[in-house]
């Protein structure tokens, strides 16, 4: 199954996990499951379907926005990452 | 010179250094010639400055609003005790230090909050600008700056035990805005003085800028890092995200539309003091409601919380917020616009 990594400031809202496995054969599929099974984590990454501006997810470390976006095909082994804007310093 | 009259070879105390093959005495004499801005004297910032100056740069500004305080003193390796005591504000008490490292070194302080009226003249006549700063507002205000000028930077972020930095090159690499489109909204993302940071984070951090830094102004380009490069030295996780072919994809309103909002002060905060109440507003137009809920637990660890509808009430080292659903707040406690402006980032962050 596809995993997700959920970033640290994320894993409040996934019951404290930061892998989620998920089924599906799309990005926004996987997404979708993980968010269904963790309901808090949808208004963080979602607004009206799409994925908000401020959430960045990558597939094996490249951007979906330079693959298909969340159409993006993954299979058994792939890893989604959401990846967090680290403000502090 | 304080090295010219005891017919010392200038370059012998970057001996160690030069040996290193890859940079040499080519790649000092480089360094020597250059000029660099630091965003930013805090955590991230004095650590930059320190692997800089005693790198040998000629020339290094550091510009910070702040006054040092005793929390600080965990992780901004420039400050003792006693600066705490004088009172020193950040830029000057760094840039003493740093001058008794290495007086060869020209180090100057400014003691400003970087906005849209003054960045272009601080980082417009050195060749590379660093971010030492803990805050999205500033870091794409460098962008803009750094994408106009045409003029390399390196993002740095960190926080808790986890970071991450990238290497901007205008033109040739994908920008800030290519990557990190928008930062989360305020109330929706970590800060230093909700979250915690750990000194080392940071400073793994800020030694990965310093690397890239010395490649860029020696001249060693080819060895840029091209990534999106993520750490966590809690978890030992470091992860190189490619973002090299963002950048021709991106329909990015800096670098390829050369809109800059908030260079020209179209988009960040804006702050006015509040006469005779010892406060300040700070405005923070997001176009995005906070979700007060989300901030009081995440601010709860860092003071008293109260909430209701209409605003959130939080008082944490003797200054008390009142923030309202549109990102607005008004600080009590002081009048110092650029307190109120730290105050912000860091307890509601932007
Ligand atoms: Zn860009």
């Amino acid at each position: 199954m596809p995993t997700v990594q959920i970033p640290t400031p994320l894993r409040p809202h996934a019951g404290g996990l930061d892998v989620v496995e998920a089924e599906g054969a799309t990005v926004g599929a996987v997404l979708e499951a993980v968010v269904s099974k963790h309901p808090a984590l949808r208004e963080r990454l979602f607004e009206g379907g799409e994925l908000r501006r401020f959430v960045n997810v990558y597939v094996n470390n490249e951007d979906i926005r330079f693959l298909e976006d969340l159409e993006t095909p993954v299979g058994e082994r792939d890893e989604i990452s959401i990846i967090p804007a680290i403000a502090g310093g | 010179m304080p090295f010219a009259d005891d017919g010392r070879d200038p370059l012998e105390r970057y001996s160690r250094q030069m040996r290193f093959g890859p940079l040499g005495e080519e790649g000092q004499r480089r360094l020597r010639s250059s000029r660099v801005t630091i965003c930013g004297c805090g955590a991230l910032g004095t650590v930059l400055a320190n692997h800089l100056v005693r790198a040998g740069v000629g020339f290094v500004r550091v510009v910070d609003r702040d006054f040092i305080e005793t929390h600080n003193l965990q992780r901004q390796i420039l400050f003792d005790e006693e600066d705490v005591a004088s009172n020193l504000p950040k830029a000057e008490a760094a840039a003493r230090k740093l001058r008794a490292i290495n007086s060869e070194v020209v180090v100057e302080a400014v003691v400003a909050d970087i906005d849209h009226t003054n960045i272009l003249e601080l980082v417009s006549d050195v060749d590379l600008i660093l971010d030492g700063t803990d805050n999205f507002e500033t870091r794409y205000l460098i962008n803009d700056a750094a994408v106009k000028l045409g003029k390399p930077w390196i993002f740095g972020g960190v926080i808790g035990s986890e970071g991450q930095t990238m290497t901007i090159r205008p033109g040739l690499t994908p920008c800030l805005r290519c990557v990190i489109e928008t930062s989360p909204p305020p109330g929706m993302t970590p800060t230093c003085e909700t979250a915690g940071v750990l000194g080392p984070a940071v400073a793994v951090v800020a030694s990965f800028e310093a690397v890239e830094a010395i490649k860029l102004l020696a001249g060693k380009l080819e060895a840029l890092n091209t990534e999106l490069i993520m750490i966590d030295v809690w978890d030992w996780a470091f992860r190189r995200l490619k973002i090299a072919a963002l950048k021709d994809r991106v329909d990015c309103p800096t670098c390829k539309h050369r809109t800059f909002e908030w260079l020209d002060g179209k988009q960040g905060s804006h702050t006015t003091t509040l006469c005779g109440r010892n406060a300040v507003q700070v405005a923070a137009p997001r176009g995005h409601r906070l979700d007060f809920a989300e901030l009081a637990a995440r601010l709860s660890g860092a003071g008293e919380v109260r909430h209701n509808a209409f605003m959130l009430r939080f008082a944490a080292d003797g200054y008390e917020f009142t923030v309202f659903p549109d990102g607005r707040a008004i600080i009590k406690g002081t009048n110092d616009v650029a307190k109120a402006r730290t105050l912000y980032a860091q307890y509601v962050g932007n």
